[in-house]
């Protein structure tokens, strides 16, 4: 139910638009590389997954980022904007619901990004590459070990949006956190880590033990963050 | 009421913004990584590049091509926030005050913060390279002219792009559009700069400035230069027609 509250709440705000014009604008960055540049993809060595990913996926994971950190500001700020807060917290509705309902409308959101990227990607595989068996399959464990990892991107931005109440705020916060993973070595395990870079790994390429780690790693930081948005609801509820 | 006090009243809505801290975080951030590298600069000689400016040059390539962009996004979202919240708009139209006079004022305001960005970018490259000059035993600090002419040149050719999301900011009025538009256009700079059109993107002028004054410090860089024929007219055009829009859209939606 409340989810679907959430929904009707997003109606009128743009917060749908922006998605599907976000994730039109991510599955056309490789469209248009392959469009200009293709002789320079068509000779390289590996599954046309890999090499897609390889040459677009740094910008596309970026795009999914700014959108998950402009989304979740939003979803907070109409909250905030009006003091609509202070009905929904005077309601017999927890906090912590709230809070997992938007984080439920997000993750839809972005994995219907990530389902137009790859989209995207299978056209550009069929197109220019030649794919063999098991191509479908590849695409799928891909595109789902991403989400996976920009989960605790998610997570973490709605819960800076949660805590600040001014829009601008959160929203520098986590522009700043984007500019910060851009900087931090991939090759580095314990940096990667940082939330707001793990979307940044792809799944081809990277040995099966490597990316155990970044699964477990992703779950842990989901459960960090869902700990601390208790603590920060409680907290608040005190000296409020 | 006079252009000046209408600048300072901008100034006192945004004392408690807390936005010079966010500037600030972004400022000490972003050196962060080129103090604990900072022994990799004297690896450059295949660019031909002097271990100091390859220092100065990295840290503000670094700025240019993304947090200084996104910055002033952040800040066209403080300033049309502070209005809108408690419709503090709805007062301020109700003075006797041109609109047009008001976004200007409000766009001087967002120019002042992109200045104060930058000098704090500066500040910090002066903390990090005195920091660097200790660790490496090299003298990494450049003189103060020369960092100024680079300083401003980044802010000369980045006032277009201000412009361009002040204009954003006024006309769109879902905050998650224009900020939307705002962080996706900084995204494909990097491609733009590599092409022959890069005078019709303002986003991409500070990078492009830089890049070229990369290409400039490295001797075997051959990276484009700025040719002003087709670009100061066409920069002083989108200025120009930005700002005269955001002064005929500022306050309609309010007003209607």
């Amino acid at each position: 139910m409340s989810v679907s509250l959430e929904c009707r709440k997003v109606k009128r705000t743009g917060f749908l638009p922006v998605f599907f014009g976000g994730g039109i604008l991510a599955a056309a960055v490789p469209v248009s590389n392959m469009a200009v540049r293709s002789e320079m993809y068509l000779n390289q060595p590996g599954s046309p997954i890999r090499i897609l990913l390889g040459a677009n996926w740094q910008m596309m994971a970026m795009l999914n980022m700014l959108l998950a950190v402009s989304g979740t500001c939003l979803l907070y700020h109409t909250e905030y904007a009006d003091n609509a807060m202070q009905k929904m917290t005077s309601l017999p509705v927890r906090e912590s619901s709230v809070f997992l309902s938007k984080a439920v409308l997000t993750i839809f959101m972005s994995l219907f990004v990530l389902v137009l990227e790859a989209g995207a990607v299978a056209f550009c595989s069929y197109h220019w590459f030649e794919t063999g068996s098991g191509f479908w399959g590849e695409l799928c464990k891909c595109f789902g070990y991403s989400l996976l990892l920009m989960l605790p991107c998610i997570i973490l931005s709605l819960l800076i949006s949660e805590a600040c109440r001014n829009m601008w705020i959160s929203l520098g916060i986590g522009v700043i956190c984007v500019f910060t993973a851009t900087m931090l070595p991939t090759a580095d395990f314990a940096l990667s880590l940082f939330p707001f870079a793990m979307p940044f790994q792809i799944f081809p390429g990277t040995d099966m033990a490597r990316s155990a780690h970044y699964i477990c790693g992703a779950a842990a930081e989901l459960a960090v963050c869902g700990m601390a948005q208790l603590i920060l609801v409680k907290v608040r509820r005190c000296f409020a | 009421m006079s252009f000046f006090t209408l600048i300072g009243v901008e100034f006192s809505k945004i004392r408690r913004s807390k936005i010079l801290f966010i500037m600030a975080a972004a400022a000490v951030l972003l050196w962060i990584p080129s103090v604990l590298n900072a022994k990799m600069n004297f690896g450059m000689q295949a660019e031909g590049i002097s271990p100091e400016n390859n220092f100065f040059i990295q840290g503000f390539l670094g700025m240019a091509w993304f947090m200084f962009p996104a910055g002033m996004v952040v800040a066209t979202v403080l300033l049309s926030q502070t209005e809108r919240t408690n419709k503090g708009i709805l007062k301020m139209l109700s003075l006797p005050i041109s609109t047009a006079k008001l976004c200007i004022a409000k766009f001087v305001v967002l120019t002042a913060l992109a200045a104060a960005q930058i000098l704090m970018m500066t500040g910090m490259y002066y903390v990090s390279a005195a920091i660097s000059s200790g660790t490496q035993d090299y003298h990494f600090i450049l003189p103060p002219l020369f960092v100024l002419k680079e300083i401003s040149l980044i802010f000369l050719s980045a006032i277009p792009m201000i412009a361009v999301f002040w204009m954003f900011s006024v006309c769109i009025q879902t905050p998650v559009f224009s900020i939307g538009i705002g962080l996706a256009s900084i995204v494909p700079s990097v491609l733009i700069i590599s092409t022959k059109v890069w005078f019709a993107y303002p986003m991409s002028y500070p990078f492009f400035m830089i890049t070229a004054e990369y290409g400039k410090l490295a001797a075997n860089l051959d990276t484009a230069q700025v040719e002003l024929m087709p670009w100061l007219p066409v920069a002083a055009l989108i200025t120009i027609l930005c700002l005269g829009i955001s002064c005929l859209r500022f306050g309609q939606a309010e007003r209607r």
